[in-house]
Formats: C-alpha cells, structure tokens, sequence
C-alpha cells in the first residue's frame, strides 16, 4: 500500500526554489533514503511534508489525503513523526519530559509500554532519564530525538541525517535501532549525507540534487551504481546530473 | 524589633503584588522572548474589573477574584490574538512598540469608562487587627494578601513542572521551532500563557487596590517595578521572578523605613544595575543557551 505520494512537488525560499517538482513514493513498511550532497534539497523534503514550510504546487499525499490544508501540528496525530536536522530536542527539559512532551497527540493514557520501548531500544536514554537533554552528548541526543518520534502515534518517521555528527559506532547503534523500529512495523524516510550507511538498512532509494530527483531504485542497485559511487561513496564530487 | 518585624510584612506584602506581576513578564518573555510592556496596564485593568465586580455588582471577594482572574484572562489573551500575533515573526523592536501602544490605549481606554480618580477597591478580606505580646500590631488583611499569593505562586509552580502544558510552555522558552513537530499547536500555548500571567496580575490588582489605591495609571509604576524585579531574578525564570519580587519590594520598604521616602525610587534602580553587573542574566537566568 502506499503510504506516502509526492507529486511534482515544488518548495521555494523566497525567490529561491529549493525543489523542483520532485515525484517520491513511499510503501508501507519500506525504509527508503534519500540522498544528496548538502543544498540538494533533503531538508526542504521533509520540512515540507511536515508542514513546517509551505509548498508552491504540486501535492502531498499520505494515505491518499492532502496534506496541503493541514496545519503543522496536525500531521502527528495524522501519523507521521520528524526527527529534524540538528535533533532539536528541548535542552532544558529532562530526557523523560521531553519523550513525555511527544504524547502530546496520544490517546491512550497506557505510556509505560512506550516508554519501555524506547529504553530497551535505547537503554542509555534510561540510565539518563532524569538528566537534562541539554547536557546528554550528541550520540545520545540523537537517540532521544529518534525516541521522541517513537512515543508519537506515528506510522512514518522522517529522520534529517541521524548519523550527523555520530562516532561510527555510535552511528551503527543508531541505525540497528532504526532496523529494529521499521521491522516492529514503522515507515522510514532516511535523508543522509552517509549514503553507505544509509542504502545498508534501506530497501529503495533516491538521489536529489539540485531540487531534483536524478536517480531511483532498490537500494543494493544504487549502492553499486557506478554514478552515486563516485558521487557519494567515492573520492571525487561529480555531479549525476551531468553524466 | 517589632517595627522590623511589621516592615517585613510590608514588604513582604509588596513582595507578593510584584511578584504576581512579575511571573506574567517572565512567563509571555519565555514563550515569546518578547517584554511585554503593556503587562503593568493588564494588573491595572485587573484592578479596575475587580472593582467594577465588587461596587457595582456587589460581588464577594470569594466570587470577585476568580471571576476578576479570568475576566482579565481572556483580555491578555486577546491582546495576543489581536496586536501581538501578527507580529511575532517581525522585528522584536515593532513588538515592543506595539506593547507599548497597547498599554496606552488600555490606560486611556479605562480613563475615559470609569474616570481618571484614584479608588479603593472595598476592604474585603479579614481586617481584624491583631495583637501579639510586646506591641506587635498586624491587621489580617496583610496576612491573607501574602497567604493566598503564595498559593497561587506555589499552583503556578506546580503546573508549570509537573502538567503536560506546563512542560510545553517551558519547550517553547526553549526550541519553539520544534513545537509543532510535537503535535502541539504553538498558539494554544502562547494563548495560556497569556492568560495565566494576565490572571495573576489581575490577583495582583485587586490585592494591591484591598491593600493602597487604583487608578488609571498605577499600572506604569508597578509594572515597571515588576519588570526591574524579573530582570533582576533572570528574566524568564519563575523562580527568579519571584526572588527579585521580594528582595526589590525589602529593599523599597526599608529604604523608606529607615532612610527617605525619596531614596527609594533610585536605590531600587541602583540595585539593579549593580545586581546586573554581577550577575548579567539576573539570579537566577541562564546565559541564553546556545541552540544545540
Ligand atoms: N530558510 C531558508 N531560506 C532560504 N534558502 C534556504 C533556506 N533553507 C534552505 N534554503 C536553500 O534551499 C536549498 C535546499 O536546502 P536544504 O536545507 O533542503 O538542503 P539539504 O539537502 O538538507 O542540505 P544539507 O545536507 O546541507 O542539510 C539550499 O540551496 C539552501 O540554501
Ligand atoms: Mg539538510
């Protein structure tokens, strides 16, 4: 079933266009990456399908509904959870207040199972559950942005480049846990500069440069596609567009 | 000995009605990183609908206040809705300018419906005087004034910690941008707030209208009074608007007890700038957290 449909989506700043038009499909239960070097155009993605940024034309459909006339806090209790570029968990709360925080939208009043989920996802986020966000290192700030989306309602996550700014074994942890949360039946949208890692745990995949989508396909074949290699996974920038 | 302990319930009366102003300063600049300085005309609008509330309606104090609350509630709220939320993505100067503006309407607008006379709100809370040992007089009025702030202050405290709004309002003093991602409308915040710092100014009003005088612009002073008092805890901190509440309003009392009524205007100010250079963010602020 398809989850998520983006149609000819466009997305400017200003005068700027950040997206050009871009067609994106996500099924339900995929982990899908999209890649691209810094500007391409990742963030504006999934800031416009969080409504945090308003789209010039083109639709977002989840669940065959436009998102269009929803308001930003309305897409959580829609299903869909942002785990934003640069985490933005609330330093001054505690670990616990800011998992706590992301029920805002949920019903159920039963959150010790949630809880419990994201500590045995995460187990150092227990052992700091009383400490300030603020003061939790990068690693495990991250943990607790990906443990804020999870105590949401949602179906999709959209995760802005987990990976940033991660020790590679701290990165690997994060990643075997975003395996986890998708087989327990969760939709993954992965934006990553760290393509390698990314098309390691995705099922598909998609290049975006410039504002467009230049490249798609299951992730094994992008992974060993001589073009994102060189771009992505080699040495030398170069761009896809071109060749 | 007794006179010190009398000024120190004066103070501590004084105290208590800056301290309830203080907290809506504190509360609408941690949400919106905004001065709202038309906040000292919203404690007087409070003051002037509890008055109206208990002379023409003659409504007891236990009806008068909560009702006087939320009354000036829903017109801090609508402040927000109509002059502030437009502007809030504007430069902090045009919002500062429009507080201003709309705490001279409200001070005109009160002028021109009930007159610019000085009142006195009907004496309705418990005055007998009491008497202790070696000539210690306390009216009870006094007692009940500093009880029920602290109440209200301790109620305040609680919601802001342990509710699940109250963790929003303090997110939103800390990433607002993220708010939304968390399924939270950011108005709704912004509009309890408001309306929570209007509600304890408005408490503020109609102690300070039971304990001295209301007119159309006691709002000026004491709202600058309490704004100095936030600045000096750590503008945005609960905690601290509290703390300078007290220590500005110990500082005044005994000023004009022991030293000259004339004094006390400037020493409170020079406490402030000397208090600021020690400690730049107040008390008990927080250098402004670098966004991670
Ligand atoms: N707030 C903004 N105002 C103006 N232009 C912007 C804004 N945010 C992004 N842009 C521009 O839009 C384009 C796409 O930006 P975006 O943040 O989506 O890139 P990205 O792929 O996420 O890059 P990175 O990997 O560096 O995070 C860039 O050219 C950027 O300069
Ligand atoms: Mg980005």
């Amino acid at each position: 079933m398809k989850l998520l449909e983006i149609q000819q989506l466009s997305v400017s700043y200003g005068a700027i266009k950040a997206l050009h038009g871009i067609d994106l499909e996500l099924h339900q239960g995929e982990i899908v990456s999209l890649l691209g070097a810094n500007g391409a155009g990742k963030s504006t993605t999934l800031r416009a399908i969080s409504r945090m940024l308003p789209m010039t034309s083109g639709q977002i459909l989840y669940k065959g509904e436009n998102l269009a006339k929803i308001q930003a806090h309305n897409v959580v209790s829609r299903g869909i959870a942002h785990v934003p570029e640069g985490r933005g968990i609330f330093p001054s709360l505690t670990v616990l207040e800011n998992l706590k925080l992301a029920t805002w939208t949920v019903k159920t009043k039963q959150l010790a199972p949630r809880f419990n989920y994201v500590f045995t996802l995460f187990p150092r986020l227990e052992e700091r559950k009383d400490q300030l966000a603020g003061t939790l290192s990068g690693g495990e700030q991250q943990m607790l942005a990906v443990g804020r989306a999870i105590m949401t309602d949602c179906e999709l996550i959209l995760l802005d480049e987990p990976s940033m700014g991660l020790s590679p074994r701290l990165c690997k942890e994060v990643f075997q846990a975003l395996q986890q949360i998708n087989k327990q039946g969760k939709t993954l949208l992965l934006v990553e500069q760290n393509a390698n890692m990314a098309l390691k745990i995705a099922h598909r995949g998609y290049v975006l440069e410039n504002g467009r989508i230049v490249l798609t396909g299951p992730a094994n074949e992008l992974a060993h596609d001589s073009r994102v290699r060189e771009a992505y996974l080699g040495t030398h920038k170069h761009s896809l567009g071109n060749s | 000995m007794e006179i010190i302990i009398q000024q120190l319930l004066n103070a501590a009366q004084l105290g208590a009605v800056y301290s309830l102003i203080a907290l809506g300063y504190t509360m609408v600049y941690g949400v919106l990183r905004l001065i709202n300085f038309a906040h000292g005309d919203i404690f007087m609008v409070g003051a002037f609908i509890g008055f109206m509330l208990a002379t023409t309606l003659n409504m007891p104090l236990v009806l008068m206040m909560p009702l006087t609350m939320l009354l000036t509630a829903l017109v801090g709220v609508a402040i927000e809705r109509v002059a502030y939320r437009k502007l809030r993505d504007a430069q902090r100067v045009s919002l500062v300018i429009t507080a201003l503006g709309v705490g001279i309407f409200l001070e005109n607008f009160v002028r021109i419906v009930v007159g610019p006379q000085t009142r006195q709100l009907p004496a309705q809370l418990p005055d007998s005087v009491l008497k202790f040992g070696s000539g210690l007089i306390i009216t009870e009025d006094k007692i009940w004034i500093i009880l029920i702030s602290l109440a209200l202050m301790i109620i305040l405290w609680l919601f802001v910690q342990k509710t699940l709004m109250g963790t929003a309002m303090r997110a939103v003093a800390d990433n607002s941008e993220v708010i939304p991602l968390m399924g939270i409308n950011l108005n709704r915040v912004i509009a309890v707030t408001f309306a929570i710092g209007s509600a304890l100014a408005a408490a503020g009003g109609v102690f300070y209208g039971q304990a001295y005088s209301i007119d159309p612009y006691m709002g000026i002073d004491l709202g600058w009074k309490a704004f100095i008092a936030a600045v000096i805890g750590g503008i945005g901190s609960i905690e601290g608007a509290v703390l300078g509440s007290f220590m500005l309003a110990g500082v005044e009392v005994f000023t004009v007890a022991y030293l000259s009524s004339n004094l006390k205007n400037g020493i409170a100010f020079g406490l402030l700038i000397l208090l600021l250079l020690i400690w730049p963010s107040g008390i008990m602020g927080k250098p402004l957290l670098k966004k991670v």
